[in-house]
């Protein structure tokens, strides 16, 4: 609940704080320093230190799970404003309202991970949609950005459409949004609660990008400002899982013989179209967006069994995968486009950035010694426990094989191949920052236990 | 020893750390005395290990826990037995020889290059560490994979040249295809047993949880893996390729330590596989293939690296049809002395093609006994070793693999033996070619032509020694009572099958048998091969040099035929074959991709539409069918 | 007077639902793609206020459920004009089908 109320409230002051800040740079520091306050309310929030007692009608129900996502989450942003938020500086003049958005997205991310009525993952998910259309179309003179704003929302409306509709069965079939098995085992042969399940089973696929109902993913993210895309791509995206894993876990599990089987084809559908397609793609920005799809897919493993497995994995999982895109992405964004070429002997100029990117790379290839390899190991450890599902882990498998192609082909040219003209320009901060997050991609990967031994 | 194997284990990590922060501050000496240094001091600890090992056997060591989620934990742990202890002593060993050649041959590589070269050869080590000292399959596999990037690195290592990235690409692709089998196993193996360790799983009470399919699958998945790893049909072929890496990788990975992985992973699970009779028939027959095939194709090559290269997927294919037969210990055997004579052999060509000023034709070359002395007769101990020669010890391992083959099957041996002549056949070539008849270079390499430095020689030497006596740990009893020392190490770990003994007689006569008939052999290739000119020459000089009839009966029935046979094994089987197979997969997921992209046309409506169609389609299937 | 049964207004929801859907991806002026989605949010608002009505009188939240789904849709409404008028700045143009940059 703390960091709730102060994302909500930093989120207001920072839409006003261009009136009082005239320098970018302070507005800049009055974010993260807001950011590094939300952190430590919400740490304290989780061990006892409540700032405020809203009663919450039973709406809302914050567990250690909740809290120990929501840090991730801020902490997660904190790191993208250290990489990327003076990259915002490019997109337009509203730099300050920028941050307010994204603190309304925080917002909105906080109210989807512990939501126990719909109404409030209703409310959730309009809440990081909204803000997201508007940084989508953000580089307002940008044709590609107006368009995948057009997109995001034409497709996100659909989906917010077929959601309320289900939404709106399951209240009629159980008179009732709180979000628990005992009002859904009330009600299991009516049909209009499965319809109504199946509907909300579309409509958070379509939040989290996964097949088929993907599409909006590779245009928007290509089309969205880059800074935009890696926070689009990461930290909004972990928590639209969240609340999908949330939502069918405490909820739907009485049904689960009607679901599963089309989870596990969705996740399947999701890793074929991500992996296949991403190895045709010429733009890394691109080759990125199917690359978030194909990583969904194993994230949506989680869906599939519900246990500790998937619970560890999950977050170990959203971890690693922030990061290691984050950091790709803070590299995109300072290059003059996204294209393959422009990678062409970044080891000779950046020989440390490259061995970071590497890092990240072999990490969402799912390399051994990588955070990224661990948490895919997670993943299907927690499905080859729901049983049934081994065609699956080995489709998985074969998938990832093929997901090596496309991140190697980064590896390949950053390393082995000539360079013809000049290269990015960087802070020795930023080199410093980005090692640190390779090596806390590399030391997941070898001791875990250091992350999750916070959720016990 | 808890400590110790931590300390093998991290020093080439921490030559691989400081070699890859400072490469650009450090002298080249000193980044080769670091990553040099840090392998003896693992070498050093080795042995302390292996003498332990000798007195109070294996030990299983947990660090911390890996993975942990209620019940079920991977825990970092590591096995020191007597199959690993070997493995470390190789790997530390004839690596610290190999690091120490490499200082040498890359000295003109510019100081930040010579340091990126240290650091991967140190990380490699530390890989191949982690995968014979592992613990469960978990840990293996780590390491299994390291060693596939760092090889990936290392034969990528010149990268200005596009055929050689594409080299480094497809050795990873094709390990990567390997390694999905191995990852699939040890799922399956946790989907019923819950667990990844080795000794749990090799338990009794483990293997009585197993049905026979789930062995025979989960054998085969492995197996998958180590025909990726140690190159074997249908995955050989990016090992001919990596020969695009430097000369001391190529020894070092590509001949001594990481292809044996494959070797050392079915001799991990010989329990496992002594319980699974059809993927054993499989292995015997993929093992026999690819070392007959392999042997023809290196008949014909003229690159020195090349027939290396495929000598060495022959070598392994021998070593697989060993496991096959379940002759464990005579394939572990057969590793150890093919870790020393193969390096041996590489760094000899190394010291050729460093003297011959980087040219790897050996049709250019003729005559260097003479100005290399130490290489050379280093190299000819090398190939009789590898041919079979008593006593060097290539002669009682393959002697052993030859007898547990016969006591199976005559058939089979007579088809091994053929590999074995084979064997000898082309590296006497290789031999004779190189080293006799006259110089076929340019003037310059005449003038250029030079004995290597000591660091390269010495490790030459050593190794020559060793591939002389090595055979010593594995004399089998008929020659030498209370010999076959080696078995009786492993039988632990390995299980002793004694149910095809063979009688002294039969044994005497097989040793016989062999050794004459590869003499044979070398006694034609030297006719053939010793006045070796290049086939260009004609006219009169090729009417002098053909005035034995002999040699005209040679050509005209042996080496025609053989020729031949070479030829369609090369253009056949492997270039329109495997490699269409192989290339015709990625062309396949290209191809795909291609398509799959039409997909996305860029308008909202389409989009719309196809995701209405497919919620149509599972309420349909929801609704109409489950009903 | 006798009271519409419940069925009759759930037929005239999914009607809507159904309408606004094709009208999605018929449709090329954005303009009338968004008043599709009002529809479909419309739909939504029906079937909240029958189900209340009718299954549950006892409580209002179905009600209350509609109400914040008006005021979403309203800001959904305005971003989404603000969009558009955007996008007719650069393109000259509200049609869909032009909007086609990013592709494959």
């Amino acid at each position: 609940m703390n960091a709730l109320i102060v994302t909500a409230v930093l989120g207001v002051m920072m839409m006003f704080s261009s009136i009082v800040l005239k320098r970018n740079s302070a507005i800049r520091m009055l974010a993260i320093v807001g950011l590094l306050f939300t952190f430590i309310a919400n740490v304290l929030d989780s061990s006892g230190v409540h700032f405020f007692s809203i009663n919450i009608k039973g709406m809302m129900h914050f567990d250690q799970f909740a809290y120990f996502f929501i840090s991730i989450s801020i902490f997660c942003t904190f790191i993208f404003f250290l990489l990327s938020a003076k990259e915002m500086e490019r997109i337009g003049v509203n730099y300050s309202e920028y941050f307010a958005l994204i603190f309304f997205i925080l917002c909105g991310i906080i109210l989807v991970a512990s939501f126990t009525s719909l109404l409030i993952l209703f409310l959730g998910i309009e809440i990081i949609s909204i803000p997201l259309y508007i940084l989508t179309g953000s580089d307002k003179k940008n044709l590609k950005s107006n368009e995948a704003s057009l997109k995001y929302f034409l497709l996100g409306a659909f989906s917010t459409g077929i959601m309320l509709m289900g939404i709106a069965l399951f209240y009629g079939s159980t008179g009732s949004f709180s979000v628990e098995n005992s009002v859904v085992i009330a009600a299991t042969t009516s049909p209009m609660l499965l319809i109504g399940i199946l509907l909300l089973l579309f409509s958070m696929s379509f939040k989290v990008s996964a097949a088929p109902f993907h599409f909006w993913a590779p245009d928007v993210y290509d089309g969205a400002p880059t800074v935009f895309t890696s926070f689009m791509a990461t930290i909004v995206k972990a928590a639209a899982f969240i609340a999908f894993i949330r939502l069918f876990s405490l909820a739907f599990t009485p049904l689960q013989d009607r679901w599963q089987l089309i989870v596990a084809v969705i996740i399947a559908l999701t890793l074929f179209v991500g992996n296949i397609t991403a190895v045709f793609q010429q733009s890394v920005k691109r080759m990125l967006a199917y690359s978030s799809i194909a990583q969904s897919g194993f994230m949506l493993m989680a869906l599939l069994a519900f246990n500790t497995f998937s619970v560890e994995g999950i977050l170990l999982y959203i971890v690693a995968y922030s990061i290691s895109t984050m950091g790709i992405f803070s590299v995109l964004v300072k290059m003059k486009d996204s294209s393959l070429e422009e990678f062409n002997g970044f080891a000779k100029h950046q020989p440390v950035l490259a061995v970071a990117l590497t890092v990240f790379l072999l990490s969402l290839a799912g390399i051994p010694l990588t955070a990224g390899f661990l948490s895919k190991f997670y993943m299907l450890k927690a499905v080859m426990h729901s049983g049934n599902f081994l065609w699956l882990i080995i489709f998985a498998v074969l998938m990832a094989a093929v997901s090596v192609y496309y991140y190697f082909r980064i590896i390949q040219v950053m390393f082995f191949k000539e360079s013809d003209s000049n290269t990015i320009i960087v802070s020795t901060s930023f080199k410093w920052l980005l090692s640190a997050l390779a090596i806390i991609i590399i030391v997941l990967g070898v001791y875990p236990q250091l992350l999750l031994q916070f959720l016990v | 020893m808890k400590e110790f194997l931590l300390v093998i284990l991290v020093a080439p990590f921490v030559g691989f750390l400081i070699n890859g922060l400072f490469r650009n501050v450090l002298s080249k000496k000193i980044i080769a005395f670091n990553a040099c240094g840090q392998i003896l001091i693992s070498f050093l600890f080795s042995l302390v290990v292996f003498s332990t090992i000798l007195e109070s056997g294996g030990a299983i060591f947990e660090y911390y826990n890996f993975i942990k989620v209620g019940s079920f934990q991977i825990p970092f742990a590591l096995q020191i037995d007597q199959l690993s202890s070997i493995f470390l002593l190789i790997i530390t060993g004839v690596g610290f020889l190999i690091h120490v050649y490499s200082a040498s041959y890359m000295k003109e590589e510019s100081s930040a290059h010579f340091g990126r070269y240290f650091s991967y050869l140190n990380l490699f080590i530390f890989f191949m560490l982690l995968l014979v000292l592992g613990a469960n399959f978990v840990i293996m596999f780590i390491g299994w994979e390291g060693v596939g990037l760092c090889s990936y690195l290392l034969i990528g290592y010149w990268f200005k040249n596009t055929e050689y990235n594409y080299a480094a690409r497809k050795a990873f692709v094709m390990n990567r295809i390997g390694d999905l089998g191995f990852l699939i196993a040890i799922f399956w193996l946790i989907a019923k047993l819950d667990t990844t360790s080795f000794s749990i799983i090799f338990s009794n009470e483990s293997l009585a949880k197993l049905s026979t399919l789930d062995i025979t699958a989960i054998t085969l998945l492995l197996f998958v893996g180590a025909t990726g790893k140690s190159a074997q049909i249908p995955l050989y072929t990016w090992l001919p390729d990596a020969m695009a890496g430097p000369t001391p990788v190529s020894a070092l990975i590509h001949a001594a330590t990481m292809v044996t992985a494959g070797v050392y992973l079915v001799a991990r699970c010989n329990v496992l596989y002594s319980l699974a009779p059809i993927t054993q028939t499989i292995i015997v027959c993929i093992g026999l293939a690819t070392a007959i095939l392999a042997a023809t194709i290196a008949l014909k090559q003229n690159d020195i690296k090349k027939i290396l290269a495929y000598s060495t997927v022959s070598q392994l294919g021998f070593m697989f049809f060993a496991l096959g037969l379940g002759a464990y210990t005579a394939a572990v055997f057969h590793v150890i002395t093919h870790a020393f004579f193969k390096a041996l052999l590489f760094l000899g060509s190394g010291s050729v093609i460093h003297a011959m000023g980087g040219e790897q034709d050996i049709r250019k070359m003729g005559g260097l006994s003479k100005k290399l002395k130490i290489t050379y007769w280093t190299f000819f101990i090398g190939c009789l070793a590898i041919a079979g020669i008593p006593p060097f010890s290539g002669f009682f391992s393959k002697d052993a693999i030859l007898v547990s083959a016969f006591a199976k099957s005559p058939a089979l041996y007579f088809m091994v033996l053929l590999g074995a002549l084979l064997t000898a056949f082309y590296m006497f070539r290789l031999l004779f070619i190189t080293f006799s008849g006259s110089f076929r270079g340019t003037k310059e390499q005449q003038q250029h032509l030079h004995e290597s430095p000591a660091v390269m020689t010495l490790p030459l030497i050593i190794l020559a020694i060793l591939s002389l006596v090595a055979g010593v740990i594995g004399i089998p009893d008929v020659l030498l009572n209370g010999g076959d020392k080696l078995s009786e190490f492993l039988s632990p770990i390995i299980f002793v099958n004694n149910e095809h003994q063979l009688s002294h007689s039969t044994e005497y006569l097989l040793m016989g048998l062999s050794t004459i008939l590869i003499i044979g052999v070398i006694v034609v290739a030297w006719v053939l091969f010793k006045k070796y000119k290049t086939t260009e020459t004609v006219g009169i000089g090729k009417f002098f040099e053909n005035k034995w009839y002999v040699d005209e009966l040679y050509n005209k029935t042996i080496v025609n035929s053989i020729n031949k046979l070479a030829k369609i094994c090369n253009d056949i089987i492997e270039k329109s074959g495997i490699d269409a197979v192989v290339n015709g997969v990625g062309r396949l997921v290209h191809y795909g991709s291609r398509q799959l992209r039409l997909l996305q046309s860029g308008q909202v409506g389409n989009y719309i539409l196809v995701m209405v169609l497919c919620m149509v389609l599972v309420f349909s299937f929801q609704f109409i069918f489950k009903k | 007077m006798n009271e519409v049964p419940l069925t009759h207004i759930l037929v005239l929801s999914t009607a809507l639902f159904f309408i606004g859907m094709f009208g999605l991806f018929t449709r090329r002026n954005m303009i009338t793609i968004l008043m599709s989605v009002e529809l479909i949010l419309n739909s939504v608002n029906i079937n909240f206020v029958a189900f209340n009505k009718y299954l549950f009188p006892e409580k209002l939240d179905g009600v209350f459920f509609v109400l914040f789904i008006i005021a979403i849709a309203a800001a959904e409404a305005a971003l989404a004009i603000a969009i558009i008028i955007n996008l007719y700045r650069n393109h000259q143009s509200i049609d869909v089908d032009d909007a086609t940059e990013m592709k494959f």
